[in-house]
């Protein structure tokens, strides 16, 4: 093997997906060359730091986006496999550094780009993918163990696109389902500007139609009506009369949801 | 690898039960697997006062006592009355406690068992602490620099000392906090139906507070810079006549930053005062 064949190799050597044949030979040449030894090493300090980070607590999303990510990572190998010889810019260490050197292009750019009318295709692509992590960091942070970190996974979906249904989905989720109260409180608030949007709207208002018969926390029920009240979503009006009639609800509530069906006339 | 010790459901016990002095009044020592990792106190349940508690030691130490609360069994003659000349030191009161990867968690079903449980839990205050109770008194927790949430039902939570994070709620009591420290990045939660709440914070706090009361104020010292209120909403509406008039509407809820913002800090009362004081 000889050192342009064993380079693209050093990262197959330490994710140890190597053939049998291939790890022979990997390791004959790296015997007998000494530059590609400190490569490796290198490369290695790498991978090592990265097993340093913390664990996340997997969820089911979590195992769904890994395999995501791995299948992006095959795709890319498969089509790296398919270019002729290796150059210097393939290897990671370059790879690492232009893509830093991107990112910093990037947030310049951005910056620069803020405020005028039309971006260039590049801004509004990079825009996108600043979207797509926004979107990654609320998702994931609503699936914390901690209300804290969820209340901040909520604060996080005001940051997406209203248009966004994978983020509006996890918040409708999270008003249905988190057994903390202010948490649901705080993403019945963070539904509104779901509601504004063209795409999403219709979703959105059914999800505060559904939660209501649901909910059982007075403070949360208020916060449904309220919003209800401000959508003029009839589709509520019988929930809202039953609430109304049922002794067993909270007089406040009980009240709320009238002035909420008159306002809905 | 659960450590389950069942009292009056007849489990074999792993940890120390002993008797206090106090008539009725029991300790149970329950040791964190792992000191070194992340500890969590889960606790549910329970009809008396709860006291959580940050001390020095490394174990969680759940004291108890049985209270007596009026109901038909209780009463004189009734199914649960001590026999003349006896008193009463234990039963099948349900408490639970159980220990699975660093997690202590209490379950305590007292509604069941006809007396009413105050219980006081010492845990090491690096201790993130989980309560929710449907039938509680007062909920005090004191000294723990880990993550609370707090949940009660019919009572007050008081939290003081606290040095993490705060997400607590009550349905028909007062929220009353006082944290020492707050995390740089920590997302903050309180809220109750009925009562006020007042939180106590650092001065130096950097965060944005959202504050919503329905039927009452809101007070501070601290210097807040309000945010502008989300736009007037006009509304075109019929009234009862068919006529046509105008609605203007502003959002109820109020936004504002101390120090240069911060993290989200979230206060919600329907019936009640928004109180934030400056430490």
């Amino acid at each position: 093997m000889t050192c342009e064949q064993a380079k693209p190799r050093m990262t197959d050597y330490w994710s140890l997906t190597l053939g049998e044949a291939e790890q022979k030979e990997f390791s004959a040449h790296l015997a007998s060359c000494e530059a590609c030894r400190s490569e490796v090493s290198r490369v290695g300090a790498l991978w090592q730091s990265l097993d340093l980070l913390p664990l996340e607590e997997p969820s089911g999303k979590v195992r769904e986006r890994f395999y995501e990510m791995l299948g992006a990572y095959r795709q890319g190998l498969a089509s790296a496999e398919t270019q002729p010889a290796k150059r210097w810019w393939t290897m990671p260490a370059w790879q690492m550094a232009a893509a830093a050197a991107l990112l910093a292009v990037g947030l310049g750019a951005g910056y620069v780009a803020r405020g005028n009318g039309q971006p260039p295709a590049e801004v509004s692509q990079l825009r996108e993918e600043v979207a797509s992590m926004r979107q990654l960091v609320a998702l994931s942070l609503m699936q914390q163990q901690s209300a804290s970190e969820r209340l901040k996974g909520v604060s996080w979906s005001y940051q997406v696109e209203p248009s966004d249904t994978e983020v509006l989905n996890a918040l409708v989720t999270t008003v249905n389902h988190d057994p903390n109260v202010n948490v649901r409180l705080a993403a019945v608030d963070a539904l509104r500007p779901f509601t504004g949007s063209p795409a999403t709207h219709l979703a959105a208002r059914n999800a505060v139609v559904q939660a209501l018969p649901k909910e059982t926390a007075p403070i949360v029920q208020v916060a449904l009506i309220d919003f209800l009240a401000e959508l003029k979503e009839r589709n509520a009006a019988p929930e809202l009369r039953r609430l109304v009639s049922d002794p067993d609800i909270d007089s406040g509530v009980r009240k709320r949801a009238e002035w909420a069906l008159e306002r809905m006339q | 690898m659960i450590k389950r010790v069942g009292i009056g459901i007849g489990l074999a016990a792993l940890a120390a039960v002993q008797l206090g002095a106090q008539e009725g009044r029991q300790q149970i020592t329950m040791p964190f697997r792992d000191p070194s990792m992340p500890r969590k106190l889960i606790v549910e349940g329970g009809t008396g006062s709860l006291t959580i508690r940050g001390y020095q030691g490394q174990d969680a130490l759940i004291e108890y006592t049985g209270r007596e609360i009026p109901g038909a069994n209780n009463r004189r003659g009734g199914r649960n009355d001590p026999p003349d000349g006896m008193h009463r030191i234990g039963g099948s009161r349900g408490l639970d406690i159980t220990e699975e990867n660093n997690t202590v968690r209490v379950n305590s079903q007292g509604i069941f068992g006809g007396t009413a449980r105050d219980m006081v839990i010492q845990v090491p205050a690096q201790t993130s602490v989980n309560v929710k109770t449907m039938f509680g008194g007062i909920m005090t927790i004191e000294n723990i620099s880990g993550d609370i949430e707090a949940e009660n039902f019919n009572g007050q939570v008081t939290i003081n000392n606290a040095s993490g994070s705060v997400v607590a709620h009550s349905m028909n009591g007062k929220i009353l906090v006082s944290l020492d420290r707050v995390a740089a990045d920590k997302s903050m939660s309180f809220s109750t139906f009925n009562g006020d709440v007042d939180v106590t914070l650092p001065a130096d706090t950097k965060a944005r507070f959202k504050m919503r009361t329905d039927f009452g104020d809101i007070f501070t010292d601290f210097d807040v810079k309000m945010e502008a209120n989300a736009a007037p909403v006009v509304e075109e509406e019929k009234d009862r006549k068919g006529k046509s008039r105008r609605r203007v509407r502003v959002d109820g809820t109020q936004s504002g930053t101390i120090n240069g913002g911060g993290p989200e800090m979230q206060f919600t009362t329907f019936n009640g005062r928004i109180l934030i004081h400056k430490k």
